[in-house]
């Protein structure tokens, strides 16, 4: 079964320069991406940027991002009611 | 046959080898949906860098092989219009490298979802193309801007890439426009972790594959390390270097440390049953 995985956008501010979880996954499950287009003559916030599980499949539920996670913004479940 | 140098060679060697298929405009009329996204090529927006959805990983996990070709057929279609690789050589390069203009050396999107990596270690990727010319005059749009490279400038650039061990890929943008020299490895190119797990064909394998010859090879097993596609192998049965023809992308990386010059990249289509695995 594939874990589930979520991320709390508002506890999770800048992920582009915290990058601990990214940093912490073994396999790369997570992806950082943004949740806008492209920005026209200007940079993207930093608010904009969101960490997202991508790779599920190889995730083990070993909880490194969960643990580093400086704003406890990631859960992961395999049940997708009951949070782990 | 490569189907992409049967409709875009134009009379040149390879597809990517066809000066045309550089000259994309610099502005254009964009097409709706899809076509656009990918000629946005908005590298922060490609952070997912997922070609297909976690449904196409759920069908995989209960064996829905119906769901799964379906699914593959769909991202593949979509992503051959718009955004998808092929691996060529550093000799392939080479040339490319003559043709192309400008040159612009600029900043990896894949490793910067992958990793998170910051810009100033994150020049590993060169544009090309009049395109260029946007990412100069708005580098805050286009996240770390470029810097522009002379070819031989370029040549520097990549043989230093090409000594880490990053496999080349030329990259299209609205297809069959080429805009971007990829250096990749495996598990951090969006495309390769797409194309290796998945078996979705965001990179095509090249025109040559690899092949030991083993009356050289000396065992010393430092090719086996510079393999991005899992096709290279030290055996320990042989103690000789062992590469699947039908994994091989034909990069030839794994020629460079290889002192007796035991391996040479052989063309894909010379042998028959290789001649249509991309």
């Amino acid at each position: 079964m594939l874990p589930t995985i979520s991320v709390d956008d508002s506890k999770c501010e800048n992920p582009l320069d915290c990058r601990m979880c990214l940093l912490a996954c073994p396999t790369r499950v997570l992806g950082l991406g943004t949740n806008v287009g492209p920005q026209k003559y200007r940079e993207t916030d930093p608010s904009h940027f969101v960490v997202r599980g991508v790779r599920h499949q190889f995730c083990t539920m070993c909880m490194k991002c969960v643990d580093i996670c400086p704003h406890d913004a990631i859960r992961i479940s395999l049940d997708q009611g009951v949070m782990a | 046959m490569c189907v992409w140098c049967e409709q875009y060679a134009g009379g040149y060697e390879r597809w990517y080898l066809n000066p045309a298929n550089y000259a994309r405009r610099l502005y254009k009329v964009r097409r709706e949906e899809t076509e656009a996204s990918g000629a946005e090529a908005n590298p922060q927006a490609a952070g997912g860098m997922s070609a297909v959805g976690r449904e196409f990983l759920e069908a995989k996990e209960r064996g829905d092989h119906e769901a799964v070709a379906r699914m593959k057929k769909e991202a593949e279609q979509r992503l051959w219009q718009i955004h998808f690789g092929q691996v060529v050589t550093r000799e392939e390069l080479d040339q490319i490298l003559d043709i192309i203009y400008p040159i612009a050396l600029m900043t990896c999107a894949c490793r910067r979802s992958m990793r998170g990596l910051p810009d100033d270690e994150n020049f590993t990727c060169i544009g090309m193309g009049p395109g260029m010319y946007k990412w100069e005059r708005w580098p805050d749009t286009y996240r770390g801007g470029v810097h522009f490279l002379t070819p031989d400038e370029a040549r520097e650039v990549v043989d230093v890439l090409n000594r880490r061990g990053l496999a080349h890929t030329v990259y299209t943008f609205g297809t069959p426009y080429l805009g971007g020299i990829c250096n990749c490895d495996y598990p951090d190119c969006g495309g390769l972790r797409t194309a290796i797990d998945l078996d979705v064909r965001v990179v095509w394998k090249g025109h040559y594959v690899a092949q030991v010859d083993p009356d050289l090879c000396n065992g010393c097993g430092l090719c086996a390390r510079r393999c991005q596609f899992q096709a290279l192998t030290f055996s320990p049965s042989t103690l000789q270097a062992y590469i699947d023809p039908l994994k091989c992308y034909g990069c030839g990386l794994c020629r460079n440390p290889c002192k007796p010059d035991a391996i040479t990249m052989v063309e894909r289509e010379s042998m028959p049953a290789l001649a249509d695995v991309w």
